[in-house]
C-alpha cells in the first residue's frame, strides 16, 4: 500500500501494520484510491440515515432540492414560507426540501472453511474486495458495517464512517481466518438480519457452497436492504483439475465423496455448477438482489470498475 | 468344432478374474476440495465403503470378457476337416531360373510362384510332409519332409531367384529321388515352363504342374563380344539381339564404354528373329563395354510412339550385357641372344606384341630399355639385369636369377602341379631334353617344371617386384620347339610376365566358378562384384597358383585385384643388378596406357541364354508327361483348415474397440485441450472476464 498521503502523516508505521500482509500493496495505491473515491454504492431507494450525508433521505430537511409544499402551522420556520404563493393566493405554505443523509453499507464476508481454499485464496480475495467496497462507501460519507460469517453467527464490527477509518476496516479484516468447522450460511444471515437496524446496500461476499445458500439470500433480501451477492470461486472450482479414481474430502465437514474423474464427470460437474449458479441468480433476481459470480483470478480493479459497475452495484 | 489345443480352453478362468477386478473397490487417492456440495449431487460411485461393490453394467467389462473368450478360442486352435487334395508326401519344385523374373504377372513370376506354392500346400493332409526343391542354376533341397505348413511357407518365401539358367531336369531328378522314399508321393512343379527343351527323364511319382506366367514379350541381348582387327589395335563390338516376342518391336540399343554412354542405335526387331549389330571403333583404352536394351523414348514427332515401340519388355535380366575388352596396348619384347628362330617365331605370333632383337654386344650399348615390357635373354646374361620383367633361357652363369651348379644330361621331367597356370594346355608327355643347366631354386621363385634331384627345369616368381622366369635348358637342346606345346608355353609365359591372361575375356555364365590366376608374389585376390561387394580369396596353402571365385550370381562386370604378399627380407642383402637405361631417342610405344592396374583382372557374367530369355509360358503338359501314374487305393488324407486367423482378427478388432472405448475420454480431453488453448481460464456463463 502506497497510500501514505491518504493516511494521517503522524502514523505511517501503524498504517503499514494495519495492512493485511498478503494484500498486494499495489492494489491500494493513490491512483486506485482516487478512482475509488469517484464511486458510490448504488441505492435505488431513499432510506433514512443517521447523520448528514450526501444521499437523498426519506426524510424532509434542509437542502437545495425542493420536495413539496404543506400548510403553515404555528411554530414553523418563517424562512421556509413561500412568499410568492402568499402574494397570489393569500395563503401560507411552507416549502419542504429533501433531506440528505448518509446510509449504512453492510458488507458481509463469508469466512467459512470452504473460503480458505483455492489458489488464489478465496478468503483473501474476499477480504480485498470487502476493503475496496468499504473504501468506496467511506469515500461517499457512508457508514460501513462489516460482519464476518462463521459457524452459525455473524460477527459484527463497529460501524465506521470517514475515509480515514479505512485502516480500521483493514485491521478488522486482517486477522480473519477461515473457520475450522462447518458454517451454516442461512443461520449466519438470519443472525445478521436480526441485528440490522438501518437499511442500506448489503453486499455478501461468499462462495455460496452451502446447501442453504438460497435461504441465506432470501433472509438477507428480507431485510429490505439492496442485496448484492459476490460469489467468489477459484479457477479449480470452475475447472477441477481432477483425473482418476479419487476421494474428495470436504474442507469444512471432512466428509469424503468417491468419484471417478473422467471427462464425462468433469463435464457433468461443470453443467451442475452452471445450473446451481443459475438457480442462485434466479433466487437473487426474484428477491430484487444482484448476483455477481466472480473468479478469484479477476483483478480487483476490474471487479470494482468494470464488473460491479456493469451490475449497477456501484456507480 | 474340434480343437487342436483343447487345453487352452482353461484360459476361460480369466473371466472370473476380470469380474473380480471389476467388483473390487478401488483404493482411491484423497484430494481436498473446498466443498463436496456439488459433487454429491452427481457422484456415480458413492457405494458403501466395502472392499466389494455390486457389479454394474459396463461396456468395457463386456468387451474385455468377449476379448478373453475370443483369445481363448483362438489359442484352442479350432479347425474344420475336409478331404485333402494332395498326397501325404509331396515334393514341391519351385522354378527359380532367370525367366521367373518376368513381370507379366504382378509383381513377377517368382513372387507369384511362391504364392502359388504356398497356396498349393493348403491341400496337404494334416499329417502330410513336404519337401521343397529350388530349381536354380543348381537344384537345391530347401526343406526335407517338413510337416509344419507355416515353416514350409516361410522356406518357400526364402527361395531366391537366380540370374542364370535353371536346371529343372536336375531338380526333377532330385525330386524324384526324394519322392521315391515314400509310397504314393507326388511332385508338384511350380514353373513358367518356358523354354523348348523337355527334361530328359522319367519320374516314378506323378507330376503336377502349377503354371505361372502369361505373356512372352521379351527381347534379349543374345551375344556381346569385342573383336580385334587384323592389326591388333582396332576393335569392334558385336551385339546380337533376339526378339522372342511374336510381334515386331522397336528398341534402343545403348552402348557404354567404361560406364560412359558411347553410342546408341534404334532398332526395329522382327518377331522371333535375331539381329546382329556391329559397332566399330571402340574408344581406345576401354576396358569394359556394356550394352543395354531399352524401350524407345516416345518423341513429340512420333504420335503413337508407345504403340510403335511394341509391348514392353517383361524380362530385365537379359536386357544388359557386359564384355571385357582385351588390353589394346602394344607391348614390346626385346630378345637378347645370338638368334633363335623358334623363340623368334613363338614370340612374334603373340598378339599385340612387337619383337626387337639384339646381340649381347648390342645390348650392352642399348639405351631406352624402359620402353620394353619384357626382355628375353637367350643363352646370355648381362652383368647387370635390367629393371624389367625377364625371361632367361639357359643362363650361362650364376646370378640373382639362380645358381648354376653344372649341367644335367637328359633330365627327366618331374611331377607337375595340376593347377600350374604356366602349364595350362601344355602337353609335356612327349618332351625330351638333351641337356640343361643344373639350377638351384632361388627363394623368390616357384618350381613350374621340376627336374631331377630338385633341380628345376622351369621356375617363375617375383624378383624384387619384377616378374621373372627361368628356363634351364636351351630349347634347341630339346624337341619342345617342334611340338604344339611350345607356342602355348611361350604364350603362357608371356601372359604371366606381361601381366596378361586371356582366360577371363570370355563371358561367364551366372553361377559358374571362375578360376583366377594368382600373379607371382601375391597372397590372393579381392573380387569386387557389380554391386560393390568385396570378396577376398586366399588359397588355403601358400603355394597355390590359382583361386576359384564362385560368387558369380550377379550379372555384370567383376574386378579382381591381387593382394600383395607380405614382403620378406632379402637374406643376401643384394637387390640384384639394376640397369640404368639412358633416355632413348626412339618413339614412345604406340597405343594408350592400360586402364587396368598391374595384375588386375576383369571378367563379365552374362546370361546369354536364349532358352531362358524365351519366357513364353508353357502349359506344363510335357512335365506332367514325364511323371508316373498316381498310386490308387490309398487312404485319402484329411486336410484341416484352422480358424485362428479370422478369430485373431476379430480379437484385434475387439481390442481396438476396447481401446477406443477406454480412451474416448482421453481423446475428448485432448480435443478439448487443443480447442480451449485460447479460452483459458474457463469461466462460467455470466462470470466476469
Amino acid at each position: 500500500m502506497t497510500d501514505q498521503r491518504a493516511a494521517p502523516a503522524s502514523e505511517p508505521e501503524k498504517r503499514h501494520d494495519l495492512l493485511p500482509s498478503a494484500v498486494d500493496p499495489t492494489v491500494f495505491d493513490e491512483t486506485f484510491l482516487r478512482q475509488l473515491e469517484q464511486l458510490m454504492l448504488v441505492t435505488r431507494k431513499a432510506v433514512r440515515g443517521g447523520m448528514k450525508g450526501v444521499r437523498r433521505s426519506a426524510k424532509r430537511g434542509v437542502s437545495v432540492e425542493f420536495a413539496d409544499y404543506r400548510d403553515y402551522s404555528m411554530g414553523d420556520d418563517l424562512r421556509t414560507l413561500d412568499w410568492n404563493i402568499y402574494a397570489r393566493l393569500e395563503k401560507l405554505f411552507i416549502k419542504l426540501f429533501i433531506e440528505e443523509e448518509d446510509v449504512t453499507v453492510h458488507i458481509l464476508l463469508d469466512a467459512s472453511g470452504s473460503m480458505g481454499t483455492g489458489e488464489p485464496d478465496k478468503l483473501l480475495f474476499g477480504k480485498r474486495a470487502a476493503a475496496a467496497l468499504a473504501y468506496v462507501g467511506l469515500a461517499s460519507y457512508d457508514r460501513i458495517s462489516l460482519a464476518v460469517l462463521q459457524g452459525r453467527v455473524a460477527r459484527r464490527y463497529p460501524a465506521v464512517r470517514g475515509t480515514n477509518r479505512i485502516f480500521q476496516v483493514l485491521a478488522d479484516l486482517s486477522p480473519v481466518q477461515a473457520a475450522a468447522g462447518p458454517t451454516d450460511l442461512a443461520a449466519c444471515a438470519r443472525h445478521y438480519a436480526a441485528q440490522l437496524t438501518q437499511r442500506g446496500p448489503l453486499i455478501l461476499i461468499s462462495d455460496c457452497f452451502d446447501a442453504n445458500a438460497e435461504r441465506a439470500i432470501s433472509e438477507l433480501a428480507g431485510t429490505r436492504c439492496e442485496v448484492a451477492v459476490l460469489q467468489t470461486l477459484s479457477p479449480e472450482e470452475f475447472d477441477p483439475p481432477l483425473e482418476g479414481d479419487l476421494r474428495l474430502v470436504d474442507a469444512e465437514s471432512g466428509s469424503g465423496v468417491d468419484i471417478t474423474a473422467d471427462l464425462a464427470t468433469i463435464d457433468a460437474y461443470r453443467a451442475r455448477l452452471t445450473a446451481w449458479q443459475a438457480g442462485l441468480e434466479a433466487v437473487a433476481t426474484k428477491r430484487r438482489a444482484s448476483f455477481v459470480p466472480v473468479p478469484t483470478t479477476l483483478p480487483l480493479a476490474d471487479l470494482v470498475f468494470a464488473e460491479l459497475r456493469r451490475r449497477r452495484v456501484v456507480a | 468344432m474340434p480343437f487342436l489345443a483343447p487345453l487352452a480352453i482353461a484360459g476361460l478362468a480369466f473371466i472370473p478374474l476380470i469380474l473380480a477386478f471389476y467388483m473390487l473397490r478401488l483404493r482411491r487417492e484423497e484430494r481436498a476440495v473446498s466443498s463436496t456440495y456439488l459433487w454429491q449431487q452427481l457422484v456415480r460411485d458413492v457405494e458403501a465403503n466395502a472392499p466389494w461393490q455390486r457389479l454394474r453394467r459396463s461396456l468395457l467389462l463386456l468387451l474385455q470378457l468377449l476379448l478373453v473368450a475370443i483369445l481363448v478360442l483362438a489359442a484352442a486352435r479350432p479347425f474344420l476337416e475336409r478331404p485333402a487334395g494332395l498326397a501325404r508326401d509331396v515334393v514341391l519344385v519351385v522354378d527359380a531360373s532367370a525367366s521367373m523374373g518376368a513381370t507379366d504377372v504382378f509383381p513377377d513370376r517368382m513372387t507369384a510362384a511362391k504364392r502359388a506354392a504356398a497356396d498349393a500346400l493348403v491341400e496337404l493332409p494334416s499329417d502330410g510332409k513336404v519337401s521343397i526343391v529350388a530349381a536354380g542354376e543348381t537344384a537345391r533341397v530347401v526343406a526335407n519332409e517338413v510337416t509344419d505348413r507355416g515353416r514350409a511357407a516361410a522356406l518357400i518365401e526364402g527361395i531366391t531367384q537366380t540370374a542364370g539358367k535353371g536346371d529343372l531336369t536336375e531338380a526333377l531328378r532330385l525330386a524324384d529321388a526324394l519322392a521315391s522314399r515314400a509310397r504314393g508321393a507326388e511332385i508338384i512343379v511350380v514353373t513358367d515352363d518356358a523354354g523348348s527343351a523337355a527334361p530328359d527323364l522319367r519320374t516314378q511319382a506323378p507330376v503336377r504342374v502349377v503354371p505361372v506366367g502369361r505373356d512372352r514379350h521379351n527381347q534379349a541381348i543374345a551375344a556381346l563380344s569385342v573383336q580385334t582387327g587384323a592389326g591388333g589395335v582396332k576393335r569392334s563390338l558385336f551385339v546380337s539381339i533376339a526378339n522372342l516376342d511374336a510381334s515386331a518391336v522397336s528398341r534402343r540399343l545403348q552402348v557404354l564404354a567404361d560406364g560412359q554412354p558411347f553410342t546408341a542405335r534404334d532398332l526395329f526387331l522382327d518377331p522371333l528373329t535375331q539381329t546382329q549389330v556391329v559397332i566399330d571403333e571402340l574408344p581406345p583404352g576401354t576396358s569394359v563395354v556394356e550394352a543395354r536394351l531399352s524401350a524407345l523414348e516416345p518423341s513429340g514427332a512420333e504420335a503413337s510412339g508407345a504403340e510403335a515401340a511394341g509391348p514392353p519388355d517383361q524380362l530385365a535380366a537379359d536386357d544388359a550385357a557386359w564384355a571385357i575388352v582385351p588390353s589394346d596396348r602394344l607391348q614390346r619384347i626385346l630378345l637378347v641372344g645370338p638368334g633363335n628362330v623358334y623363340l623368334q617365331n613363338a614370340l612374334s605370333l603373340l598378339p599385340n606384341v612387337e619383337l626387337y632383337g639384339a646381340t649381347a654386344e648390342e645390348y650392352a650399348t642399348t639405351t631406352g630399355l624402359e620402353q620394353f615390357d619384357l626382355i628375353v635373354f637367350d643363352g646370355v646374361l648381362p652383368a647387370e639385369l635390367p629393371d624389367k620383367p625377364v625371361l632367361a633361357i639357359a643362363p650361362p652363369r650364376t646370378s640373382v636369377l639362380g645358381t648354376v651348379s653344372g649341367t644335367l644330361e637328359q633330365p627327366a621331367i618331374g611331377r607337375v602341379a595340376p593347377d600350374e597356370p604356366l602349364l595350362r594346355d601344355v602337353d609335356l608327355t612327349r618332351i625330351h631334353v638333351a641337356e640343361a643347366q643344373r639350377m638351384e631354386l632361388p627363394a623368390w621363385a616357384r618350381t613350374v617344371l621340376p627336374g631331377p634331384s630338385s633341380a628345376p627345369l622351369l621356375y617363375s616368381g617375383l624378383r624384387d617386384g619384377l616378374a621373372t622366369a627361368v628356363l634351364a635348358f636351351d630349347v634347341r637342346q630339346s624337341d619342345l620347339p617342334l611340338q604344339v606345346a611350345w607356342p602355348i608355353l611361350v604364350a603362357n609365359l608371356s601372359g604371366e610376365l606381361l601381366g596378361r591372361d586371356a582366360s577371363t575375356l570370355q563371358p561367364i555364365k551366372p553361377g559358374a566358378p571362375v578360376e583366377l590366376v594368382l600373379p607371382p608374389g601375391t597372397a590372393g585376390m579381392t573380387v569386387t562384384a557389380p554391386d560393390g561387394t568385396l570378396t577376398e580369396l586366399r588359397p588355403p596353402d601358400g603355394g597355390a597358383a590359382t583361386v576359384t571365385f564362385v560368387g558369380t550370381s550377379q550379372l555384370g562386370a567383376y574386378t579382381a585385384e591381387p593382394i600383395p604378399a607380405p614382403v620378406e627380407p632379402n637374406p643376401s642383402g643384394s637387390p640384384g643388378a639394376r640397369a640404368t637405361p639412358t633416355p632413348s631417342p626412339s618413339p614412345s610405344p604406340s597405343g594408350s596406357a592400360a586402364p587396368i592396374a598391374a595384375g588386375q583382372l576383369r571378367f563379365a557374367v552374362d546370361l546369354f541364354d536364349l532358352e531362358e530369355s524365351n519366357i513364353a509360358p508353357g502349359d506344363g503338359a510335357r512335365l506332367t508327361a514325364i511323371g508316373g501314374q498316381p498310386v490308387t487305393g490309398g487312404e485319402a488324407g484329411i486336410a484341416r483348415d484352422e480358424w485362428w486367423i479370422p478369430i485373431a482378427l476379430a480379437a484385434l478388432a475387439l481390442l481396438l474397440v476396447e481401446w477406443l472405448v477406454y480412451e474416448r475420454d482421453g481423446a475428448r480431453r485432448i480435443r478439448g485441450w487443443l480447442g480451449g488453448l485460447g479460452r483459458r481460464p474457463r469461466t462460467p456463463k455470466g462470470a466476469a472476464r
